[in-house]
């Protein structure tokens, strides 16, 4: 048990494992989890147990079914709700993702600097 | 009577907490402290016994209990609306003022009871002049009250009839416990902040003090906080049929942030004990940590974020949002004046020993407070700036908080044994080579199942190897009676969060869920298993209506229901039924389409067993502390 090079032979094993068993979610579920009903304080309606939901749900898996593409879903549902309605808005406004990393960094960079002894 | 009382009794409260900041002298402290204590549970008891009489000539009573409500949810109906839980707010208030008072004072000065008693005034300043819970009815809505007076002695008028609590309070006991310790834990961190602030203000000799009553003071709120969120998932998962038990809804997460601070300031505290370093870092995370209580109270309670747990009223918001900038000004101010003090805090030498590790886990676990921040008022920033509404959601999360926590929980593993001089990678592989390889193994078997990806991999390594060596450490050490108790709180809680991350990462990645239409006495299958539905009951309570549906897998027989309120016009609440192993949930709610025919929701949920096995070691943690008192 007590070897190196098992370690990295299971290590490597380990990294090709998602090529083996392929992890697939469906285009439905991506989208139902994306969406968010809008009578239901803030669920999204993969979650809701809502009429509202379902019905949306139904014409979602319609429009998944006919083979509408990722933006045509996406300005079909904005158009009618307004942007509220996705709540994965980050492919669309990059800003979202970029504003908060650089936050941290400015945030690491000065704690580290302020900690780093000058030799 | 329970009105005038009430709003008597809050004016003396609050000239009493006024005498005790103005006064210049030492004596009559503990009394008047002791008083204020006595004050806020007495008025605690009479809006109790108000409930309880039902009545309804007091504002919030007809609004949020009713004549039907039972016994337990009216004693819960309490903190179950905004102005009764500020009451409960100022009960736990004055209580850790008396715990702090007998146990942390600064004897030289009494400066840090004039800063709780400043922060108390504060809150109950708001059940005085802004909104009390034993306002006077002055109008009658259609059912409870619509208009209401905070002045004694005014012409009341009588609704007859509560409109009662909000049904998701009234659904489940775990409900009436979940806000409580939430409370302690939000209010406990006041302590930490008197503290560090009285202490820095008339600074003491003995310079690290404040730091170590700090700790001391944010272990149980820590605690209570941990517990809080928990029953909070838990209620929501088994009680409600949402099927989840965690949003990323704004208002848990202003729970989180407190929590992920005082978690970090828990361990830089033992930093500046040992090494003298971080000191003004921890000032700063003390601060935050108070200011983010009230920056949660501020979210839930002021309406400007839309979320399950939101009730507005009026002016609340301004309120705090001008207490958050006060006390931050207290707090700029005392630290302004130590500047020289804090200058004296050390540089890290080894980066890769005991201090660089805690400087990670600080850095790590502060920048997943700032994510968590940003994130909750993007949409507030949003809307004021651009005039645009857009919902953070989960993938935000994801793919922030992701890989910080997953950061911290690989660093968990490191924790076990630190050396205070760097640690040398090469070396410890070998050293722990063992464990590493049968942790390796052991992942590998787990993925075999699995559909993978690799988020999923690298948390099944990490967090199975964090678990292993963890185990290993105790078992061969637990015995050693030269390791102190703070270290071995901190080992269990590590081993919980280890089994935790397994059983959400288990969660997120595997769980699945299908819909099927139905009738009575006819069976479906799912997940190798058949379902036997039979027909539904109907029950009707007092206060609600629930219709059961039984359901049987061979074995045993669940029932998933609806609950109807009343006296609500609110959407119905549904229950489901849960078949548990080890591994998943087979977890269905349902609709009724009508009499005997029936939509379930039918989910596989995985992990779930696992992360309260997880989140219930954690918040046992405190039991090694307890051997220290024993002596």
């Amino acid at each position: 048990m007590k070897n190196k090079y098992l370690t990295i032979f299971l290590l490597v094993l380990l990294m090709i494992l998602p090529s083996i068993f392929p992890d697939n979610e469906s285009r439905y579920e991506e989208w139902s989890k994306s969406l968010l009903c809008p009578v239901c304080q803030g669920e999204t309606i993969y979650d809701s147990p809502s009429e509202y939901a379902d019905d949306m749900g139904a014409v979602l898996l319609e429009q998944i079914n006919n083979g509408m593409t990722d933006d045509e879903i996406y300005s079909f549902w904005v158009s009618r709700y307004g942007e509220r309605i996705i709540t994965n808005p980050i492919n669309q406004n990059l800003e979202i993702l970029i504003i908060p990393l650089v936050l941290i960094s400015i945030f690491i960079l000065l704690f580290v600097r302020k900690l780093y002894a000058k030799k | 009577m329970i009105y005038n009382t009430g709003i008597i009794f809050s004016w003396i409260s609050f000239g009493l907490l006024i005498f005790l900041f103005f006064k210049n002298k030492h004596i009559y402290t503990e009394i008047l402290v002791r008083l204020n204590l006595f004050i806020q549970i007495f008025l605690f008891c009479l809006l109790e016994i108000g409930l309880f009489l039902n009545d309804f000539s007091v504002s919030y009573i007809a609004n949020y209990s009713a004549k039907s409500t039972p016994p337990l949810y009216k004693f819960a109906s309490l903190w179950g609306s905004l102005d009764g839980s500020i009451l409960l707010w100022n009960l736990c208030l004055s209580l850790f003022m008396y715990i702090y008072l007998k146990l942390y004072k600064d004897n030289s000065s009494d400066i840090d009871i004039k800063i709780f008693s400043l922060i108390m005034i504060f809150f109950v300043g708001y059940t005085v002049f802004s909104s009390s819970p034993f306002a006077g009815c002055i109008e009658l809505a259609v059912v409870g009250c619509s208009n209401s007076t905070i002045l004694p002695f005014q012409e009341l008028v009588i609704s007859n009839i509560g409109r009662g609590p909000n049904p998701l309070l009234q659904n489940h006991p775990l409900m009436a416990i979940h806000p409580p310790m939430l409370y302690v834990g939000y209010v406990g961190m006041t302590m930490p902040f008197v503290a560090a602030t009285s202490r820095l203000y008339s600074k003491s000799d003995d310079t690290n003090a404040w730091v170590e009553v700090a700790e001391k003071t944010t272990y149980i709120p820590w605690l209570f906080l941990t517990i809080g969120i928990t029953l909070g998932a838990a209620w929501s998962y088994e009680v409600l049929g949402w099927g989840g038990y965690w949003a990323w809804d704004p208002v848990e997460n202003v729970s989180f942030i407190p929590w992920l601070l005082a978690t970090a300031f828990l361990h830089s505290a033992k930093i500046q004990k040992s090494q003298n370093t971080l000191l003004n870092w921890n000032y700063i995370l003390v601060g935050l940590m108070f200011l983010s209580t009230i920056f949660g109270t501020f979210v839930t309670r002021s309406g400007v974020l839309i979320s399950v747990h939101a009730f507005s009223n009026g002016n609340i918001g301004t309120y705090l949002l001008f207490g958050m900038l006060f006390f931050g000004f207290i707090f700029i101010f005392i630290g302004s004046k130590n500047i020289e003090y804090f200058s004296k805090s050390k540089k890290i030498e080894n980066w890769f020993g005991k201090s660089g590790f805690f400087v990670y886990n600080n850095i790590f676990l502060f920048s997943s407070a700032l994510v968590i921040f940003i994130g909750t008022i993007f949409p507030l920033i949003y809307e004021t700036l651009y005039n645009r509404q857009i919902t953070i959601g989960r993938s935000y999360y994801d793919i922030l908080v992701g890989p910080l926590l997953l950061i911290l929980l690989g660093l968990m593993i490191f924790s076990v044994k630190l050396p205070i001089k760097n640690i040398n990678i090469e070396k410890w592989i070998e050293e722990n080579n063992i464990l590493v390889n049968s942790s390796l193994i052991l992942s590998i078997f787990i993925l075999f199942y699995l559909n993978n990806s690799y988020i999923l991999i690298f948390t099944v390594i990490i967090s199975v190897l964090l678990i292993v060596i963890t185990f290993s450490n105790f078992y061969k050490n637990y015995r050693n009676k030269k390791t102190n108790t703070s270290y071995w709180t901190g080992q269990i809680a590590h081993l919980g969060i280890g089994i935790f991350a397994l059983g959400i990462i288990f969660n997120v990645s595997q769980s699945y869920s299908t819909e099927k239409e139905i009738n009575s006495f006819e069976e479906f299958n799912f997940n190798n298993q058949t379902f036997f539905v039979y027909d539904s009951i109907e029950e009707s309570l007092p206060e609600k209506n629930i219709i059961k549906l039984p359901i049987s897998n061979g074995s045993n027989t669940k029932f998933t229901s609806l609950n109807i309120f009343k006296n609500s016009s609110q959407q119905a609440i549904s229950s489901p039924a849960v078949f548990r192993t080890f591994l998943n949930d087979i977890y269905i709610t349902v609709k009724f389409i009508d009499e005997s025919s029936y939509k379930l929701i039918v989910r596989n949920n995985y992990g779930i067993f696992i992360m309260w096995i997880g989140l219930f070691i954690s918040s046992i943690s405190f039991l090694p502390r307890l051997r220290k008192y024993e002596k």
